[in-house]
């Protein structure tokens, strides 16, 4: 009887202080006092702090500021010009043309940096302009940049497996590997949806590209040497086993930042905006950790996660029909939180329900990024939609119409990852055998 | 409620809660009529935000020179001890330093949807979230300095293998000891390392926090006054 009340009590409190706009991470405390002081005997401020700064000050979270200030940096050089000159003479003869451009581009710039609006905003700055002048039509160009600037957060590094493997005490090395080839095959499957375009809609495509000679396709593409560089150095030593997976990120700030340099784009300038932008966006999910640390002490003394895990394996319902229920409730979850919101809040709730119920953690974390990728181009609140229509001067209706077939893409994505499952798990075992 | 002692006469609740709800009404109620005293204090307001942001910034920068000395000593078999919670302290430090400084950026994250609604949400309803906020702001400053002060009076030490300057303690304490106790204060000082003491780390968490409160309450000030909402995100440029 108490669980019901409590969980009535909790998602009122949450929906209500999420709704009135109070900022989340400051919800998730506000929820948490609320079922501590109501539920408990516990002096709530106490326990609060002791598990607040034990998760702020953990060694695990410190990959987190690193990587988003890698991207910074990245995200402030001439990265974008560079990468679009290089990748359209090989995109070229693709059927589908430069549109492959927004894929290859996002993939790639996805491997340096770990956010989908940075991911999104370093592409499209260069590809929207270009593609619009070749004559490609705007619901391909804009559609299929929403939905591949997604890969930001499933291709390593990825902010949102980082909190994801803080949150339920995972290595975020193995889960950054889990995420490489799942997130190739997005990738793949976005290209496909180009191809498949291309031949379906014949009167849609532009004119050819002019030809070029294999030698200046050379030379265009020295400019992604850089970039692919460290790529490979950043994701081959945690791969290697040589970094963990902070210190990998250590390495690729100090590597962005011999990259700026080179290009003479390390001003102090653009030196001070990387490190105060990679500032704010780090305390932002920092308030937004310390909020879900509090709030799942809060319910663990309610023993509502256990109630609920007990509740749904008394069920005995099959991996796959949670699976699938699950998506459905991270989809509608998704349409108002973002991504990473989404992740902590549910994770003290659903952490036991898929222990209990023997699904692998790793590849949970892999389903809930594809998941929670969906959530940033699904309306109202999508966050690649705010940004994108920052950038086009587009309605985000019209926006989140452009992208529809790239969010069924990521449902097919669910469904190939629930029937090969070692897509996501193989990789990460490999290094598993390696470290031993 | 015992967990509230008294200040000066008075419940410590009220100078939290009751106090700045009540400056916040008269803000309601007299409008820009008293803009003029608060103006000053919002400048210098915005001033100490940015510099706490500075020193998140400087202390992310830690992490980095940090994490890269701790590759370094472990390639050429030097011992570094402790570096993993000295890189922890320095990232609360990035954490909580930004928090309000994120804050005035908007960079923090909220459900804006009934906000945008219309004019008459935009403007209560970010007044009433602001208020929520403040309060519950104000709830984690009050327990983080309690927190470090139990840790500063139990001695707390930490779990790992660093150390610190028996001197950097000792500079601290002098904020917190009256003057003519220094002298005594300092016969002790013997110059060696010492395991860290929980509560300086901790002294970022209780600066931060404050600042995130102070800066709830001064944001909900400046729209009462003003009418409008200073705190803009910059993201979608």
């Amino acid at each position: 009887m108490t669980e019901i009340l409590a969980t009535v009590i909790f998602l009122f409190s949450l929906f209500f202080l999420l709704g009135s706009s109070v900022w989340v991470g400051l919800s998730l405390i506000g929820v948490a006092w609320i079922g501590i002081e109501l539920f408990t005997s516990r002096p709530a401020g106490d326990a609060m702090i002791t598990t607040i700064w034990t998760g702020a000050s953990s060694w695990t979270l410190t990959a987190l500021p690193l990587f988003i200030w890698m991207g910074e940096i990245l995200y402030r050089t001439r990265l974008s010009e560079d990468m679009f000159k290089g990748l359209s003479p090989w995109m070229r003869w693709l059927p589908g043309g430069l549109l492959h451009t927004n894929i290859a581009g996002c993939t790639l710039f996805a491997a340096v940096s770990g956010s989908s609006a940075a991911t999104l905003t370093t592409v499209g700055k260069m590809s929207i302009p270009e593609l619009r002048k070749r004559g490609y039509p705007e619901y391909m160009i804009i559609g299929t940049l929403a939905g591949a600037a997604t890969l930001g957060l499933m291709i390593p590094p990825s902010l949102t497996l980082i909190v994801y493997g803080v949150s339920i005490n995972e290595s975020i090395t193995k889960l950054f590997m889990a995420g490489v080839i799942p997130g190739l095959i997005l990738s793949l499957l976005f290209m496909l949806y180009i191809v498949f375009w291309y031949f379906y809609f014949p009167n849609e495509r532009p004119g050819a590209e002019k030809s070029i000679g294999i030698k200046q396709m050379i030379t265009e593409s020295k400019f992604l040497l850089p970039i692919l560089a460290l790529v490979i150095i950043v994701i081959g030593s945690m791969y290697f086993g040589w970094a963990t997976a902070t210190e990998a990120a250590a390495v690729g700030v100090v590597g962005a930042l011999t990259l700026a340099f080179s290009q003479g784009s390390l001003t102090w300038k653009t030196f001070s905006n990387s490190l105060m932008g990679a500032t704010r966006t780090s305390a932002m999910i920092a308030l937004i950790l310390m909020g879900a640390a509090f709030l799942s002490l809060s319910m663990g003394f309610t023993g509502l996660p256990r109630a609920l895990a007990n509740y749904i394996d008394g069920l005995n319902l099959s991996p796959i029909v949670l699976i699938a229920s699950l998506t459905i409730f991270y989809i509608i979850l998704g349409m108002f939180l973002d991504g990473i919101s989404s992740v902590v809040l549910t994770m003290a709730i659903v952490e036991p329900m898929i222990r209990q119920a023997g699904i692998d953690v790793i590849w949970f974390g892999i389903f809930v990024v594809v998941v929670v990728e969906m959530a940033q181009v699904t309306p109202p609140i999508g966050f690649n939609l705010f940004v994108l229509q920052g950038m086009t001067k587009h309605e985000i209706s019209y926006i989140a119409k452009t992208a529809i077939p790239m969010v069924a893409l990521m449902v097919l994505m669910v469904i190939i990852l629930v029937i090969w499952p070692e897509l996501a798990t193989w990789l990460p075992d490999t290094i598993r055998q390696r470290g031993n | 409620m015992s967990d509230w002692s008294k200040f000066i006469g008075l419940p410590l609740w009220f100078w939290l809660f009751i106090l700045p709800t009540l400056i916040s009404l008269i803000c309601l109620f007299l409008q820009n009529k008293i803009e003029i005293i608060f103006k000053p204090i919002w400048k210098i307001l915005d001033k100490i935000y940015f510099f706490s942001g500075i020193i998140a910034a400087i202390s992310m920068c830690l992490i980095l020179l940090i994490i890269i000395a701790q590759m370094v000593t472990r390639w050429t078999g030097i011992i570094f001890e402790g570096s993993t919670e000295f890189a922890g302290y320095a990232m609360a430090s990035t954490s909580f330093f930004a928090l309000a400084y994120a804050l005035s950026k908007g960079a923090h994250i909220r459900v804006s949807i009934f906000l945008n609604l219309n004019s008459f949400t935009k403007k209560w309803l970010d007044i009433f979230a602001l208020f929520i906020s403040s309060i519950i702001a104000t709830f984690f400053a009050r327990y983080a300095i309690k927190t470090n002060f139990m840790s500063e009076m139990l001695n707390d030490r930490t779990q790992g293998q660093d150390q610190i300057p028996e001197a950097i303690v000792y500079i601290l304490e002098m904020f917190i000891t009256s003057p003519t106790n220094w002298i005594s204060m300092w016969s002790n000082y013997e110059g060696k390392w010492i395991f860290t003491p929980v509560w300086i780390p901790q002294l970022p968490m209780s600066i931060g926090t404050i600042l995130l409160a102070i800066c709830l309450w001064d944001h909900l000030s400046r729209l009462l006054i003003t009418n409008k909402s200073e705190i803009k995100s910059d993201i979608v440029k």
